[in-house]
């Protein structure tokens, strides 16, 4: 963490050459790229590992504790080694491991049938999403000498457009399955839930950042931008990610299944930010894209904070609650002050409320949207405008969604027994909550610490002198705003003294119960019903009447939201998959001597192909 | 000098907002041939409940009374950004419109979850609408801010004044009729008013702000009537400032500064007016309606958009 301070801040390179260690090359640099990322992990992975220490030892006894202190760090550190390497073996090797030990790390919980379907799928598409990234690494070589990211640099100023393409579009898949961008987000919301509450804060907090990581790292920093579509298709994957995130989020109950959705939006507003740096590069409007591109990144920081701070808090309220179905939850603040304080700073900085720090990665997003207009390009001076109209929206249903959250898990009157014998968790725990909701907020208010160091970052990326001095406004005005809203907040509060507790007002009625409340499904129901095409929910009621048709016996109500993307894109290439090997299968006869002919065969056709080669 | 004025106006705001909502319960008295009562009464209403005992829900926690407080406070700060008397404010520069949008945000998600405090199901009906409204409505109000913005190239709302007052009312660009539109629309969903919500209302079946307020009394009470009237009276002064400005103190003369508060007082009352006209001849949407009429403010405001960058 030091070291990362130190190079972020002060900006020397660091490398170290192990290469003579290994049969491959294998060498580690931090530029201040690099830096950034290992600052966000850090600044993640310390409070993380602090909750899990009383969070292992509630939980977990033997093996199983064992396990997870060893595979907890090393999960950390091989994150530290992906946005580290310096070669394309370094990197691909910390990337698998990442996976498969982010895999193990959710099998501690225990393997039944459901959770190993699901991590089945998380490693499928991990994988598929690997091979694009070791195809665009290939794609490399005929014009790069070695695959160590100085050489490759500089082969990407030469090669042809239609090469340079290709890197794009393979690092844009394998990199955007790793972040889960719609539609390749399907194992995230599969694989987040399940996972230890620590390890769900580091997979959504961090591991997704390190896709962020090496996308930039490919398109801006290898490739430095393209034509002006890449910056199109970038803004259409981070505004349909963004929107379909937050509705899906919306409708779950599932307090980590809520948030792994929501980790699908913010890695869509992330990609709008990207999208719209790449459009402004394309125009040669450099300094704009470097307010793009500090807005993506500081976003990215500002997710991990935050979200590794809701996933903590979902843990904690587990822990406490023995539930995460937020409908048996309520009125949690009370019983548990600290963790539902600092949940509340998680809910207003996710949300982007101004003085907390989501408010100025969106900010700055916004600002350089409404900038586009100044392009010269007709196309892009309609379209970056808009894409503030998609931001507001999706920062809307998240207000939405969050208040859901907040209001039904947190407030009111507790919906179940365990809720209501909940009590506050262990110091430790509460500590690691505090530590990440004071870095929230203090960014919230103070962004200038944030943002100057990372225009640096973005300096070096797009060798650019600085940004546009409206840009930083924001960081003049919040703390004046902060100030002027708690001046406020003080004389007000004199105005009210006396109080007295009294029962709701129940309309006469002797008393309200927990199932007059307002429901999670409730709450979200004018939103599911105003976007219902998106949901395309699968619904069933099923009434039974005893004599009179007015007065049913039992009503068994039904509703499953089947994800469009399941059935109309995953589903038929699962299918032609499962064909095709069926077929292939003829092949294998289990004949020995059929083998053989195989062999035989494939060494004549291989001696016929190096004849005429 | 300047920031006396800046004061000044924000302090006006605030202070003039009871009288506005005064001035619409007195105009819709008067269309359905009642008397009505006094322009003042919204002030002698909120003395009576500075005065008056906090009732707080047993169920409820910190956050119900700070709820208040924090939507105050906040709609104050909001107030502090809009130019009234001459086209500058406290926050007029350095702070956008972004900022302005999204501090209003922040009492609308503390006053959802102060009303889902209380427990009761009128709270979550109420939480549950204004999240509807406001998650449809931020959209078609940040698109219109833009398009005045990119019109007169300016983000804070201190240049969108300055360009508009600067010009002669027929040579502005005809996009900004699509922006009023889309704004109106938006403005009369954001501050609960007919078609949207109904300020006037205790049914159930209609409520939206009022169901997010039934649990509160006293202080806490005045404090949420005064914000929203305060919100009220923000987003007429913004549309005042951003279309008609005409009669603003762009110089520093006495006269200039004399006048400049009759005339906003004048516009004010005339857009009061209007809005008691609106409340009295239109029934209030279903509430599955709303989302097509915020459709409509978002189809205006995408066509603003569109327009600035066709038309330049």
């Amino acid at each position: 963490m030091i070291v990362a301070g130190f190079c972020f801040w002060r900006g020397d390179g660091l490398a170290l050459d192990l290469s003579r260690l290994t049969p491959f090359p294998f060498a580690l640099t931090v530029d201040r790229l690099s830096a950034f990322f290992l600052l966000l992990i850090c600044a993640v992975g310390a409070p993380v590992a602090l909750f899990s220490s009383s969070y292992v030892e509630r939980h977990y006894s033997g093996a199983k504790a064992d396990s997870m202190w060893l595979l907890l760090p090393l999960f950390l550190l091989s994150m530290v080694l992906v946005v580290t390497a310096s070669t394309a073996f370094a990197f691909l090797f910390g990337w698998e491991l990442m996976t498969l030990l982010s895999a193990g790390l959710i099998l501690i919980d225990g393997d039944s049938e459901r959770r190993r379907h699901n991590i089945f799928i998380y490693l499928l598409m991990m994988h598929a999403g690997a091979a694009a990234v070791i195809a665009s690494f290939l794609l490399f070589l005929p014009h790069a000498s070695s695959l160590d990211f100085t050489s490759m640099r500089a082969a990407a100023a030469s090669m042809p457009a239609g090469l340079r393409t290709a890197i794009f579009l393979l690092s844009f898949v394998g990199f955007g399955t790793k972040a889960g961008i719609v539609p390749f987000h399907l194992w995230l919301p599969k694989a987040h839930p399940i996972a230890p509450s620590p390890v769900s804060a580091l997979m959504s907090g961090v591991m997704l950042k390190t896709a962020i990581y090496g996308f930039v790292r490919f398109t801006f920093d290898f490739l430095g931008g393209g034509p002006i579509w890449w910056g199109y298709l970038v803004l259409l994957a981070g505004a349909v990610t963004g929107l379909l995130g937050i509705l899906y989020a919306l409708t779950e109950h599932d307090l980590k299944l809520l948030l792994a959705y929501s980790s699908v939006e913010n890695i869509g507003i992330i990609y709008l930010g990207l999208g719209a740096a790449l459009v402004f590069m394309a125009n040669n409007a450099w300094a704009w894209a470097m307010v793009a591109l500090v807005a993506a990144l500081l976003h990215a920081l500002n997710h991990a904070l935050f979200k590794s701070l809701l996933f903590l808090g979902a843990g904690a309220v587990s822990d406490a609650a023995h539930t995460l179905d937020i409908e048996l939850l309520g009125g949690l603040l009370k019983r548990m002050r600290v963790t539902g304080t600092a949940f509340l700073v998680g809910c207003c900085s996710i949300i982007g409320l101004p003085l907390f720090n989501g408010f100025v990665g969106e900010w700055m997003m916004l600002r350089s949207f409404v900038a586009g207009s100044e392009l010269p390009a007709i196309s892009c001076a309609i379209i970056l405008p808009l894409m503030a109209g998609v931001l507001a929206l999706i920062g809307g249903i998240a207000v939405a969604c969050f208040a859901k959250v907040f209001g039904i898990a947190f407030l009111g009157r507790p919906r179940s027994l365990a809720a209501e014998q909940a009590t506050e968790v262990a110091a430790s725990m509460q500590v690691a909550m505090t530590l990440l909701a004071a870095s929230c907020v203090m960014i919230g208010i103070m962004p200038g610490m944030m943002v100057s160091p990372l225009t640096v970052v973005a300096r070096e990326l797009l060798h650019t002198p600085t940004l546009p001095n409206a840009a930083l406004s924001i960081s003049h005005t919040l703390p004046l705003i902060a100030a002027c809203v708690g001046v406020l907040m003080i004389v007000v509060a004199g105005f009210r003294r006396i109080k007295r507790v009294t029962p709701t007002w129940a309309c006469g009625l002797p008393a309200l119960d927990s199932r007059m409340q307002y429901s999670s499904a409730a709450f979200s129901k004018p939103l599911r019903k105003t976007f219902s095409r998106v949901y395309e929910a699968d619904r069933t009621v099923d009434v039974l009447y005893a004599n009179q048709p007015y007065f049913p016996k039992s009503i068994l109500y039904r509703s499953v939201r089947t994800t469009s993307f399941e059935r109309s894109l995953y589903r038929p290439a699962v299918d032609a998959i499962v064909n095709m090997a069926t077929r292939l299968r003829k092949l294998q006869t289990g004949n020995m001597q059929v083998y053989l002919l195989y062999i035989f065969l494939a060494l004549i056709a291989l001696l016929i192909f190096m004849r005429f080669a | 000098m300047n920031l006396a004025i800046d004061v000044i106006q924000a302090l006006l705001l605030v202070a003039i907002a009871p009288l506005v909502s005064g001035v619409i319960a007195r105009a819709k008295a008067r269309m359905q041939n009642r008397r009505g009562a006094s322009l003042w009464r919204p002030y002698a209403d909120l003395l009576k409940l500075f005065r008056k005992q906090d009732l707080v829900p047993d169920t409820a926690c910190g956050l119900f009374r700070l709820t208040p407080a924090i939507l105050f406070a906040v709609t104050v700060t909001a107030a502090a950004f809009v130019p009234v008397l001459h086209p500058s404010a406290i926050f007029g520069m350095s702070g956008d419109f972004i900022l302005l949008v999204y501090l209003l945000a922040i009492g609308r998600f503390f006053l959802m979850l102060g009303a889902m405090d209380g427990g009761s199901s009128f709270g979550g009906i109420g939480a549950s609408r204004e999240a509807l409204v406001s998650a449809l409505a931020e959209a078609p109000l940040l698109l219109a801010l833009i398009s005045v913005a990119i019109l007169s190239h300016a983000v804070s709302l201190s240049g969108m004044v300055l360009c508009t007052v600067q010009q002669y009312p027929f040579h502005l660009s005809a996009v900004y009729v699509f922006a009023l539109g889309a704004l109106v629309l938006v403005a009369i969903a954001e501050t609960g008013r007919i078609p949207v919500d109904n300020p006037s209302t205790h049914l159930e079946l209609t409520m939206i702000h009022e169901a997010m307020m039934l649990e509160y009394s006293g202080p806490s009470l005045a404090l949420i009537e005064w914000a929203s009237a305060i919100k009220l009276t923000l987003i007429m002064a913004l549309l005042i400032g951003v279309f008609v400005p005409w009669g603003m103190a762009t110089s520093a003369s006495i006269t200039a500064l004399a006048i400049a508060p009759f005339v906003f007082v004048l516009k004010l009352t005339a857009l009061a007016i209007a809005v008691a006209v609106i409340e009295s001849s239109i029934a209030k949407l279903r509430m599955y309606l709303v989302p097509d009429f915020l459709g409509m403010a978002s189809a205006l405001a995408i066509l603003a958009v569109a327009f600035t960058a066709l038309m330049r």
